[in-house]
């Protein structure tokens, strides 16, 4: 089956089935997915631990076979080991030979994607000039940092420029400042033209550099396409922050409120619908408050995500990742219900 | 040539091991001593000493093949090294044999070492050299590429610790495969199953036992002949080594390129 010209990855009803053990149940890891990534995107990858968005990324890139349908990369097979000389691919926690230096692990990779001698060592000068590890080009891996072999990672999956980078969990463990060089590094990948995939659980990475985007849930695909599309754009909830409000205002306001607090300085109302901000606005004023900040909420990738995957007997919330939750930036994503909320008297 | 790309990078990886270089000082220590023993033995102090030097070298290669290449492909897998490795365009069998080739190398190369050591402390010593010991080392290095084959084969189906246990049976063993048809024949009549069991076991496991001359070597270096076994014998030892690799080999890529990671 040929490959439409502006796809850089396609997969048809494929299939991951895993057998345990002779008494252990199967256990079906990816579930008929079909997906299209266009050539020059930032694809993002999303779903929970345990999903099957590492599965995926494995038989895309060789490391398993999958047991129904079929994946192409650039218009050639997966199962072909020719079609890996277009992609450029890093794990999750990259982990490389020890024993080796930094320009050595890339002069190997560069030997293993067929460059030849010149092109290597310029372009292994060149990136570590890039990831900022020219001061450790001779220093041994084992004696690097956990950022320093994220870096390398990425300079390794780079190194012959392929037309499609592959990355799993690229964010992982990394710091702020580590995660805006990944978040760069990407964006220079696409503005290059190449394409990059990548998955991972930190939402605001995904809305601040994807283009479209891939929802698994144990498994099987509930959402695709581009951003623009999957988030509505509806207004939530809409947050009023006022000053001055007197005591025999507050019941009136209270009224309207999903939930109101007083943080010492502001009181704080969230509203459920624009016409109940409107009202709340007008019963704040009329009580002699003063209106400070009225902040709308829109859907955002993180209410997306759960909308999209949460089944009712779940509840709730987002977690730290490990117990096969999202992970939400705090950074980007001051939720101000998080704050120590004080009942208005 | 990505094996070659595999293989030296494999190379390197045992040559920055420092148990390597414990397993070759104790291998020329190990040559020394041999003129001490042979003071203290009955019979040539020569004999002794080139039968020690021949033993020490096969000892300290099979110890490197097995120690070092029992853990070669787990290690990867363990490590997750290999994901990046299979991610490129490279076939898993250029894999393997990368792996098989570089630990082949490493041995071959501490084999030189204690080999050259080896005979310029016999020139030293005044002890006869011929042709024979250059026999004898060769077949020793057939039989590295047999149980270094035997390592891969089972470093890609087990963990190291199995995987060292059972090569070292198969190693030791397969010393004696030669009498294992010899113990099976009294037992014909009352069991025969038994002997067919044997014969098995006979075909199965590498008949190690065929690349071992030492013996012939040192007796043809005192008896200054030139070879220690006919040419058609030592080429033949070789076509076996090497056909057993292959299949070993085979079995090994069999049990990898369907593997999941």
């Amino acid at each position: 089956m040929a490959l439409e010209q502006h796809l850089a990855i396609k997969t048809s009803a494929l299939g991951m089935i895993y057998y345990p053990g002779i008494f252990s149940a199967r256990k079906i890891g990816l579930h008929a997915l079909d997906m299209e990534v266009p050539q020059g995107s930032v694809f993002g990858y999303l779903g929970q631990n345990g999903s099957g968005k590492t599965t995926t990324i494995k038989i895309l890139v060789g490391l398993q076979f999958s047991t129904s349908g079929q994946a192409w990369i650039m218009g050639g097979n997966v199962r072909d080991s020719e079609t890996r000389r277009q992609l450029g691919f890093m794990p999750e926690n990259p982990y490389f030979y020890e024993y080796l230096t930094a320009i050595e692990t890339l002069d190997f990779f560069g030997r293993l994607s067929g460059m030849p001698r010149a092109a290597r060592r310029a372009r292994a000068d060149e990136l570590l000039g890039e990831f900022g590890l020219s001061a450790a080009r001779n220093v041994r891996l084992r004696d690097f940092s956990k950022g320093m072999r994220q870096r390398l990672g990425l300079a390794q999956a780079i190194m012959h420029k392929p037309a499609i980078v592959i990355l799993d969990e690229p964010m992982s463990g990394l710091d702020p400042l580590g995660r805006r060089d990944v978040r760069n590094v990407i964006l220079k990948l696409r503005d290059a033209g190449q394409t990059v995939f990548f998955s991972t659980h930190i939402l605001s990475d995904v809305e601040e550099i994807c283009d479209r985007v891939c929802v698994l849930d144990k498994g099987r695909k509930v959402a695709e396409g581009p951003l623009s599309s999957l988030l509505t754009g509806k207004v939530l909830e809409v947050m009023l922050s006022a000053s001055g409000l007197p005591a025999e205002g507050v019941p009136e306001v209270q009224k309207l409120a999903v939930r109101a607090w007083h943080d010492g300085i502001l009181y704080h109302v969230i509203v459920d619908s624009e016409e109940h901000a409107q009202a709340a606005k007008a019963a704040l004023e009329r009580a002699g408050g003063t209106l400070r900040a009225m902040t709308p909420h829109k859907e955002s990738m993180e209410d997306y995500f759960v909308r999209v995957t949460e089944t009712p007997d779940k509840g709730k919330g987002s977690g730290n990742g490990s117990d096969g939750k999202v992970l939400v930036d705090s950074h980007t994503h001051s939720d101000p219900r998080s704050l120590n909320a004080v009942p208005l008297k | 040539m990505i094996f070659a790309v595999i293989a030296l990078n494999t190379f390197r990886e045992a040559i920055r091991d420092k148990i390597l270089y414990v397993l070759l000082v104790f291998g020329i220590l190990m040559i020394f001593v041999s003129r001490a023993i042979g003071w203290v033995s009955f019979g040539g102090e020569s004999k002794i000493m080139t039968d020690i030097g021949l033993t020490a070298i096969w000892m300290f290669s099979g110890m490197i093949s097995i120690f070092i290449g029992t853990g070669l492909i787990y290690k990867e897998i363990d490590k997750r090294t290999i994901y990046t490795i299979l991610a490129k365009p490279t076939r898993r069998w250029q894999f393997l044999l990368g792996k098989y080739l570089g630990l082949l190398l490493t041995t071959l190369v501490n084999m030189l070492a204690l080999s050259v050591t080896f005979i310029v402390y016999l020139w030293v010593c005044g002890t006869p050299i011929t042709l024979a010991l250059g026999q004898a080392l060769a077949l020793t290095f057939v039989e590295m590429m047999v149980v270094t084959a035997v390592a891969i084969f089972f470093s890609s189906v087990s963990t190291p610790i199995l995987s060292s246990i059972f090569t070292t049976i198969i190693f030791f063993s397969g010393q004696l495969t030669k009498w294992v048809v010899d113990l099976g024949a009294p037992l014909k009549s009352v069991a025969p199953w038994v002997e067919k069991v044997l014969y098995f076991i006979y075909l199965f496991l590498p008949n190690l036992h065929n690349f071992n001359i030492r013996k012939e070597a040192v007796m043809a270096a005192q008896e200054n002949v030139n070879l220690a076994i006919s040419t058609g014998e030592f080429y033949s030892c070789i076509v076996y080594g090497l056909s057993y690799t292959v299949a070993v080999l085979l079995c090994a890529h069999l049990a990898f390129s369907r593997r999941n990671f």
